[in-house]
């Protein structure tokens, strides 16, 4: 799923600090998963935000509201009663929530309260690890179930770069190499064979904005 | 160290939500035909073993309709198990299909928003959905 991480808070200060009244919008999915914008931790952000207004003597109130999804207009419809009442809105869904907020209600100033950090696992609740950049080529059959354009920092599709160094990245030396992985796992199960042809490159379509309609 | 009891549930603002979208909540409840279509669009209900407590129609009819039917008049702990149920049992993929045209999606949402209005949500730090 989709990991997002809340802002440093004077970031999140400085963005609202001109508003009055702020509506923080939580999102019941992915966030709330990852322990980074659901309820809780809209709750949390409010008496936050709310407590450094009282102290720093700002006319800001913050009040919290949690809906479903939003990246699903049923559930964004919820908000339309309530968000006219608000001068700006903080968004704690990933980045395609907080557009999705900002598309339809547009006459609302929207700010990220999050920042959205990767699609991953869980290793741990409260521990994630990215796994997919949804680069739209799935190569990880041909890799042993390693991702290639995730773990490896140049996003090498044929065998790892000259700088790995006791089977770790060059880039990152806490990051073991992502090549090294791919070739273990695959000699373990014997299928060597899979990369020993050569692939073209990565095409990077995850650069320009993609739209996906599902055919059966 | 004070326990702190949680607070008094509020069926005064469980009513003002309900009433909001009585005429949906209504005529869903009573169209319901309990044909049980619904249940092969669960993904839910399907991978585990066509368990009938995963059928859209019951989770609806546990959930948004045993609200209803206490007209808001719920306890906690009532409150507790519409929670597991609208949060355990589904994922508010809304791809569930009524052939009468009940927005089951819509329903469990208001289900799940009652719940949050008194502080009765699904706990994600708690560990792995059922």
């Amino acid at each position: 799923m989709i990991k997002v991480t809340q802002k440093d808070l004077k970031e999140i200060v400085e963005t609202v600090q001109d508003y009055a009244q702020i509506l923080i919008v939580g999102c019941g999915g992915c966030a709330s998963v990852c322990l980074g914008g659901g309820q809780k931790e809209v709750d949390r952000l409010c008496a936050e935000l709310n407590l450094v207004f009282k102290a720093e003597r700002k006319p800001g109130r913050a009040t919290g509201y949690t809906i479903e999804r939003q990246c699903n207009p049923v559930f964004i419809d919820e908000l339309k009663q309530i968000i006219d009442k608000y001068d700006c809105a903080l968004s704690m869904a990933c980045g395609a929530g907080c557009q999705y907020m900002a598309e339809l209600y547009p006459g609302v100033p929207m700010f990220p309260a999050v920042d959205t950090v990767a699609i991953g696992i869980d290793r741990d609740i409260g521990v994630y690890e990215e796994r997919c950049r949804a680069c739209g080529e799935c190569v990880v059959g041909y890799t042993g179930g390693v991702c290639p354009v995730t773990r490896c920092a140049k996003g090498l599709f044929n065998g790892p770069c000259g700088g790995t160094s006791g089977s770790m990245c060059e880039v990152n030396p806490n990051i073991p190499c992502a090549w090294v992985e791919i070739y273990n796992r695959l000699k373990d199960q014997n299928r060597l064979d899979n990369i020993k042809k050569i692939r073209p490159t990565v095409k990077w379509q995850n650069q320009t904005q993609r739209t996906l309609i599902q055919k059966r | 160290m004070t326990i702190q009891n949680p607070p008094e549930i509020d069926s005064r603002k469980i009513r003002e939500i309900l009433w909001e979208r009585k005429k949906e909540v209504v005529v869903s409840l009573k169209s319901c035909a309990h044909c049980a279509l619904c249940a092969d669009s669960c993904f839910l209900y399907r991978c585990r073993k066509n368990d009938p407590k995963y059928m859209p129609s019951h989770k609806v009819i546990n959930s948004i309709g045993t609200i209803y039917k206490k007209k808001g008049k719920v306890t906690r702990a009532e409150l507790e198990e519409i929670r597991d149920i609208v949060w355990k049992r589904c994922v508010l993929c809304t791809r569930c299909y009524c052939p009468l045209g009940i927005d089951i999606p819509s329903l469990i949402s208001l289900a799940r928003q009652i719940c949050r209005s008194q502080g009765v949500v699904h706990d994600f730090e708690e560990g792995k959905i059922e």
